[in-house]
């Protein structure tokens, strides 16, 4: 018992005990909800709120992504506390800013760049989800596990492109 | 939605959103760091939850007991259109929606507030221009919502047991062969 409890407040584990629990997770998804898991999904229908605000006739927010408190919103609310969760169990859980060393070594220590980077990537990484059908959540993971080719094509695109931005990014550092 | 499917949805939430915690990848330096390839935890994790679901899932279907919530569509251009724009957004921020809502809840402001709000605009901005260009991206070498042992007509489980082995020969290589780069 102390064992465990030593063990689930650790700060980090082995990614492949923490890989195995996201796969039990997935296994479990399908089984008991007959759904995926997801993020960027779930984004999009809070997002078809101002969407539909500002084009009220607008295809894809009534047809296709529409506004409601969906299955992967749920999912989002029960990530975030599980986000918590695992802060409290290893007393990591502060409210905070810059928090990253190497962060500041890439970027500088400025709060409002760090604001303005993750705001504009968090519109790229979102916009690019549509497009590709899902994220990293919805499509690399929820696809993966069904062996689905997109998943793998989108997998590949990503590190393609993520290790030229890392390299550009960190030019002689890289 | 009825009360046990929400509840099982935050159950289930709040396992992914712990076990990202647990992997570290609600950091910017764990997942910038898997594109410098000075740190495999992303993959590692990634792969390792792939293969343990697969191997659950693949031999349930051919026992008749599951069927597939919802496929992922395959159309070749816009998986890799989409993948290739991605991973420039997630190697500048360090994030994707997944660990930046797990993150939030571990108490950082810069995902809780700029993050989100660039998840919700990104969102806004794709649904507001959908018509304008993803009919077509989605026409261009489109399979349907197809999975790969279907698509080559190979045994199911045979490709289940193929992809856990070269997830293992991955782990080789990166833990053992020193596939990963030595941080500078």
């Amino acid at each position: 018992m102390n064992w465990l409890k030593k063990q689930i407040s650790k700060e980090l584990w082995s990614p492949y005990v923490a890989g195995i629990l996201l796969g039990i997770v997935g296994l479990l998804t399908v089984v008991l909800a007959h759904q995926l898991l997801g993020a960027s999904g779930g984004f999009e229908n809070i997002a078809a709120y101002i969407g539909k605000a500002i084009s009220p006739s607008n295809t894809y927010f009534n047809y296709i992504m529409p506004a409601g408190i969906t299955y992967p919103v749920i999912l989002l609310v029960g990530i975030f506390f599980g986000g918590m969760l695992g802060a409290l169990s290893s007393g990591t859980f502060k409210f905070r800013t810059m928090d990253d060393e190497q962060w500041k070594t890439a970027y500088g220590k400025q709060l409002w760049k760090r604001w303005l980077l993750l705001f504009i990537g968090g519109i790229i990484v979102e916009f690019a989800a549509g497009i590709a059908g899902g994220c990293t959540s919805g499509l690399a993971i929820s696809g993966g596990m069904l062996l689905a080719p997109a998943a793998f094509l989108f997998i590949a695109g990503m590190f393609a492109s993520g290790i030229i931005t890392a390299l550009i990014v960190y030019g002689k550092k890289f | 939605m009825n009360i046990w499917t929400i509840v099982l949805a935050l159950i289930l939430g709040v396992l992914f959103g712990f076990a990202l915690n647990k992997a570290g990848l609600t950091r910017y330096t764990k997942i910038v760091n898997q594109f410098r390839l000075t740190d495999f935890t992303v993959l590692k994790f990634m792969m390792t939850a792939l293969v343990v679901t697969a191997l659950g899932l693949y031999p349930l279907r051919a026992l008749g007991l599951i069927t597939f919530p919802a496929v992922p569509e395959t159309y070749i251009l816009g998986n890799i259109l989409g993948g290739l724009i991605f991973g420039v957004g997630m190697a500048l921020a360090g994030f994707c929606p997944g660990t930046a809502v797990a993150g939030a809840g571990e108490g950082k402001w810069d995902y809780i507030v700029p993050g989100l709000l660039g998840f919700l605009t990104g969102g806004v901005i794709f649904g507001l221009t959908y018509t304008s260009f993803m009919p077509q991206i989605k026409k261009i070498a489109n399979l349907g919502a197809v999975v790969i042992p279907d698509l080559w007509h190979v045994n199911p489980i045979l490709a289940v047991i193929v992809f856990a082995l070269i997830a293992l020969a991955l782990f080789y290589a990166i833990d053992r062969l020193g596939l990963h780069r030595k941080q500078k």
